[in-house]
């Protein structure tokens, strides 16, 4: 982790000149389309973004596993990640993240995340992020737009982290948007830009991990517990807050299991 | 038809002593309280409030009274928007009990009014959930003949009142300071109404979430001693 103290160019701290709006620069997104073919799930297409490099990783079964590379350090001022998921109808990703994402010291610049994920008819994809970091001095502002047809089902887990070991964290505001048949299932905005607002009780408290493993589609059966919320919709939400990644971790890995997620 | 019943709703909708069920509720307080949130902290606990869930409410309320004045009359949209954002299980139920409490007042008050009558379209949005409180007040507030900032202000003045009203059973202090606490609370009371009223429908609708409280929702429910419902 040495090399990834201080991995932001100079340069992109004075990205005032050609900004896209809000401060932040063009970017490329990262595309991922998927099919079924018969039996299987194969690409359609895989572009590498100006962040992140799609790789598909040979497995056996009917899923598609596609892993997300880093192309370069993110997230630093000014950057603006894009990430666009289609599953089409019938078919299975699963998209693995196994480096995750560190929002870095942005030095009174701002950096995005953004998902746009569909999910067409009868598609399945399970989605495991590992940690989002948002280090002292990053604001970041995380999106996540899903939408799923009829039949459809994603299993998503995300774990939250304000501040690398020693840090209270940046400022963060994490929204998540998702759409079931015509209705939504979840909307929900996560306000963590002032960290005196955000230890408040009932808030986070001090807590500064917070994880989630979500199913959206379909209402599954155990494990049941005070985390579990059941949506209004078909789908359910095991969240867990903690000081410490790890804690989180294993509170929510059984979950993750129970409802289906990928070794 | 609301005429002259405008300020008066509004005192009638604070009022602890208007039977429809609120003295069962806690806002949550019992669960912060058995999770080992200090006393003192209750102002904090206020603010966390005000600023995420009571503004959805109020928010939703402010659209409910627009939805009750429309014609034909249908909160269809504005229960499934708070429902998407109330997360919790727990919390949805909650607000289901406040607002059959309210409809039945609402019935009896105001049964033939439209606003009163469409709370049958709240009923079918979401299948098994009833009206929740927001959309309940909303349509009271139509009948009634309340502003928007009224409606939006109710609720975030019954909100406060619900904790410091379950502080006093669980927490017994000075009732006195209690009412410090809620004039205390007037910015975030106020900066919640001005964002009630300014939504322009469901899909902005404030969707801020408090993971605390519901997580301590989810752990009441799991509760084997309680005093207050939620």
């Amino acid at each position: 982790m040495g090399a990834l103290t201080a991995p932001c160019p100079e340069v992109l701290v004075s990205l005032g000149a050609e900004p896209s709006g809000g401060g932040l620069a063009p970017s490329r997104p990262t595309t991922i389309e998927v099919a079924r073919f018969g039996g299987r799930t194969l690409p359609v297409a895989l572009e590498a973004g100006t962040f992140l490099l799609p790789r598909v990783m040979r497995r056996p079964g009917p899923a598609l596993r596609v892993a997300l590379a880093a192309i370069r350090a993110s997230l630093c001022a000014g950057d603006d990640l894009r990430l666009r998921v289609h599953v089409g109808p019938g078919a299975h990703l699963e998209l693995v993240d196994p480096n995750g994402t560190v929002a870095y010291n942005a030095r009174g610049g701002r950096a995005a995340w953004r998902a746009e994920v569909t999910l067409a008819e009868g598609a399945r994809m399970s989605w495991r992020e590992p940690s989002f970091i948002v280090s002292d001095g990053a604001d970041v502002l995380r999106e996540i737009d899903v939408r799923l047809a009829p039949g459809a089902e994603l299993l998503w887990h995300e774990t939250l982290v304000l501040g690398r070991s020693g840090e209270r964290g940046g400022a963060l505001r994490s929204l998540t948007h998702v759409r079931g048949e015509g209705a939504d299932l979840l909307v929900e905005e996560l306000d963590l830009r002032d960290p005196r607002l955000r230890e408040l009780p009932g808030m986070l408290g001090g807590a500064r991990v917070l994880g989630q493993v979500g199913l959206f589609g379909r209402t599954p059966e155990g494990p049941h517990g005070p985390g579990r919320m059941d949506l209004a919709g078909p789908g359910a939400i095991t969240r867990a807050l903690a000081r410490q990644t790890y804690l989180v971790d294993e509170a929510l890995t059984p979950v993750w299991h129970a409802w289906g997620g990928h070794a | 038809m609301g005429e002259g019943t405008g300020e008066l709703g509004a005192l009638l909708l604070a009022d602890a002593r208007l039977p429809t069920g609120g003295h069962a509720h806690s806002a949550t307080l019992e669960a912060a309280l058995a999770a080992g949130l200090p006393g003192e902290r209750i102002p904090d606990y206020l603010s966390a409030r005000l600023r995420t869930v009571a503004r959805t409410e109020a928010a939703a309320a402010v659209l409910a009274l627009r939805a009750g004045l429309d014609e034909p009359v249908d909160y269809t949209t504005v229960q499934a928007a708070l429902a998407a954002r109330t997360p919790s299980h727990a919390l949805r139920e909650a607000s289901a009990a406040l607002g059959r409490g309210l409809a039945r007042l609402a019935r009896r008050v105001r049964g033939d009014h439209p606003a009163v009558v469409g709370l049958s379209t709240a009923a079918q949005a979401v299948p098994g959930l009833r009206p929740m409180r927001p959309v309940v007040i909303g349509a009271l507030g139509a009948a009634l003949g309340m502003t928007e900032a009224q409606a939006a202000r109710a609720v975030l003045y019954d909100d406060v009142q619900t904790v410091t009203a379950a502080a006093l059973k669980l927490h017994p202090g000075d009732p006195l300071t209690t009412a410090q606490w809620l004039l205390d609370a007037a910015p975030d009371i106020e900066a919640s109404v001005r964002a009630a009223v300014a939504t322009e429908g469901p899909d902005d609708l404030p969707a801020r979430s408090a993971p605390l409280i519901d997580q301590w929702a989810g752990e009441h429910t799991y509760a084997t001693r309680r005093l207050f419902v939620a």
